[in-house]
């Protein structure tokens, strides 16, 4: 294992993407534009040694939503790489071509936040049942399930 | 890159949910396998936002039922590291010791399924009557065999006495003898060869490249275990080894996960040696200031993940949960293509997701267009058969 | 009753085949189960046995809070099974879903979606509560023999109490 990475070395090669921070002692903070996220995401993959991604995190944060790429390698700091997507526009480009395991985090958020991401082989419904409604996306944070709406299960007549 | 495989992923729960899977195959040989386990989502990270720190941790418990304890830590952790509090050392031991009798159990669980997997209930039968000697221990240490319920924020709930400490540590060396015994079963019988080496390989790269974590990823040889890359509780203080393998096969899988147990009945008897005194919890704010953290633990299956957002009241803002078993999904679609449909359940097993009780294979054959159902039952039944007959075992 | 009926009653206490449905748990109450199977509870000197599939079982075992996906394949195991048939709901869960009950993809407990005959509380329930609860079902299966069916345990005996009258004022 190699020593762990410093926040000038990771500010060294990601600084053009926008703030680099230390936020924890292994864990650095990288802002980004959502255009840019593959571009940072090789980056950190080819320059910085970073071979393994850990998780996909999506938040609603009531005015957007954000995507948070956590990388680690070798080294065993944490490159977390956000980017924030409009809220009226719910697209992201998808990194599943260059991270294999963004396949599943992808379909998965797609099911729960309703975030297209562009490009992804195949955003079939994964984490939700095949009788929810599809343009319902219950991790929002102003979703509430509605009266009289049928969320799957066994139907009211059937039982 | 080989055809594209969608695998379907899990979501919270790590091990034992009904899993259906799709194979797309020429006569035996899988060509692509497509998997659908969402059987089991229960909508944990929405509700986790309406409960308070005190009620989420039962919750949370329950995600997983095989590595509860994980977590629970993995959560209260996190949030213990934003409200910046510092855990006496007591309680930091005693989760240590309850994490490791966890591993050990779910090893031993899943060294039992593996081999039921092939037949060879005998081994099932004795390595879960070894694992009573855990269960054991873990009720006595927290009163419960199942979902301890040990953990809250600051502390843990429970003070082990002096007796109840010594009883687990009388547990140990038998536990020791019969671990050892199991390694050279495996490394001997014609049964456990032919099943296991050469099944479901993932080269080192591949390993990484499908973003494999746990015993998964130390068998092909990649040597990251979250105790040792980020340390928790009281790794950075007792002495263990992190096991790796390069078989990279299920055969390397099942050392890697024996190795381990060796390991914590090693931990386990240090802690409990070393327990220091003092409190086992300690006051806590109410509420969590605004922040942002990412809980990383080494669970029996591989790296678990809680990225949380607190915002200055009693409850989470966001709760997201990534499961060693979620991660290693796409590792098994791609390890099986190529290999035969009879591996499938050795394979499966291999990552250790949960018992598939309910799981279905549709069966789709390229050569002559035939579409066939065949339950896990079955599957496992073809491949006993399948070996039988092709290599006498 | 005849003499096969008889045997086929007697072969059903003393041998009762069991299946296990996964109805969307944490998987504690499934390996409770299984270790009621393995050598400290050995629930098979009972001359029980778990089967894989529904078509051969006298008891259905459900755990789980029964998710959304899964409630459908758990009316089609239930209906799957031959007569007579007893289900026995496992745990907090299974009762009324547990600590997840009122989430958004849970149904809320397995009498939401068929029958059931015993409750085991826990969670998870021990090994030796789960084989209680197991005889417990084997007695029930005996009541019913002697009354001809289940029918004496289900039908309603007296009209529902009224609904209280509207507080005015």
């Amino acid at each position: 294992m190699t020593n762990g990475l410093t926040a000038q070395e990771v500010a060294a090669t990601m600084n053009e993407f926008g703030l680099v921070d230390q936020v924890r002692s292994n864990r650095i903070r990288i802002v980004t534009p959502l255009p840019r996220v593959r571009e940072a995401l090789e980056r950190a993959r080819r320059v910085l040694a970073c071979d393994h991604l850990v998780q996909i995190a999506a938040v609603d944060n009531r005015k957007s939503f954000e995507l948070i790429y956590h990388l680690t390698g070798p080294h065993r700091t944490v490159l977390s790489i956000a980017a924030e997507v409009p809220r009226d526009r719910p697209e992201a480009p998808t990194v599943s071509d260059l991270l294999p395991p963004a396949g599943i985090y992808e379909r998965q958020i797609h099911d729960l936040f309703g975030i297209a991401f562009v490009g992804h082989p195949d955003l079939r419904r994964i984490i939700l049942n095949e009788d929810w409604p599809g343009d319902e996306f219950p991790l929002r944070k102003d979703w509430k399930p509605r009266p009289n709406v049928f969320y799957g299960g066994v139907p009211e007549e059937a039982k | 890159m080989p055809e594209v495989v969608v695998p379907i992923g899990p979501h919270h729960p790590a091990l034992k949910e009904p899993v259906n899977f799709k194979v797309i195959a020429e006569g035996e040989l899988i060509v692509r396998l497509e998997i659908d386990i969402a059987y089991n989502h229960r909508g944990i990270e929405k509700a986790a936002e309406s409960r308070d720190f005190v009620k989420v941790v039962p919750l949370l418990e329950r995600v997983c039922g095989i590595c509860s304890h994980s977590h629970t830590t993995v959560f209260v952790k996190g949030i213990e590291e934003v409200m910046k509090v510092g855990v006496p050392k007591r309680a930091q031991y005693i989760r240590t010791v309850i994490a490791e009798l966890e591993r050990m159990h779910s090893h031993l669980l899943w060294l039992g399924v593996a081999a039921h997997e092939i037949g060879f209930n005998t081994l099932f039968m004795w390595t879960w009557r070894d694992r009573e000697a855990v269960q054991d221990s873990l009720e006595e240490l927290t009163g419960n065999r199942v979902n301890y319920g040990i953990n809250e924020v600051g502390g843990v709930r429970r003070d082990p006495t002096d007796r109840d400490v010594a009883r687990v540590l009388r547990r140990l060396p038998v536990l020791e003898e019969r671990i050892a015994k199991y390694r050279r079963m495996i490394a001997h019988e014609p049964t456990t060869l032919a099943r296991f080496r050469g099944i479901g390989r993932l080269t080192r790269e591949e390993a990484l490249r499908y973003g494999t974590v746990g015993p998964t990823a130390r068998a092909s040889g990649i040597e990251y275990d979250i105790r040792r890359d980020d340390p928790y509780l009281a790794y950075d203080e007792v002495p263990f080894e992190v096991v790796t393998d390069t078989h990279g096969d299920v055969y390397g899988r099942t050392l890697v996960r024996i190795g381990e147990l060796l390991q914590s009945v090693g931990i386990v008897r240090h802690a409990l040696e070393n327990l220091p005194g003092g409190p086992i919890k300690v006051a806590t704010p109410r509420a969590a200031p605004r922040a942002e953290i990412l809980s990383r633990y080494e669970a029996p299956r591989g790296e678990l993940v809680h990225f949380i957002r607190t915002n200055n009241t009693d409850k989470v803002e966001r709760l997201d949960i990534r499961t060693p078993t979620l991660a290693n999904w796409t590792s098994v679609a791609v390890s099986l293509v190529g290999q035969h449909l009879a591996d499938i359940p050795v394979v499966v097993a291999a990552i250790d997701p949960c018992l598939s009780c309910t799981s279905r294979v549709t069966i789709v054959d390229r050569e002559d267009r035939e579409t066939k159902t065949m339950t896990w039952e079955e599957l496992r039944a073809h491949g006993m058969r399948f070996y039988r007959e092709k290599r006498g075992v | 009753m005849k003499l096969s009926d008889r045997l086929l009653a007697w072969a059903r206490l003393k041998s009762p085949w069991i299946t296990i449905f996964n109805s969307g748990a944490c998987n504690a109450c499934d390996i409770e189960v299984i270790a009621a199977i393995t050598p400290r509870f050995d629930v098979e000197r009972f001359g029980i046995l778990v089967k894989g599939t529904p078509r051969h079982a006298d008891i259905l075992i459900v755990t789980g809070p029964v998710t959304k996906k899964q409630a459908t394949r758990l009316r089609r195991i239930y209906d799957q099974m031959p007569d007579p048939k007893y289900v026995i709901a496992m745990g907090a869960c299974g009762a009324t879903g547990g600590v997840f009950r009122g989430l958004y993809h849970v149904v809320n407990g397995v009498d939401q979606v068929i029958p059931v005959d015993v409750w085991v509380a826990g969670c998870p329930p021990r090994p030796d509560e789960i084989i209680d609860g197991v005889i417990t079902c084997l007695q029930l299966m005996k009541e019913d023999l002697k009354h001809g069916g289940r029918e004496w345990r289900t039908k309603r005996t007296s009209a529902p109490p009224a609904a209280p009258p509207e507080v005015t004022a």
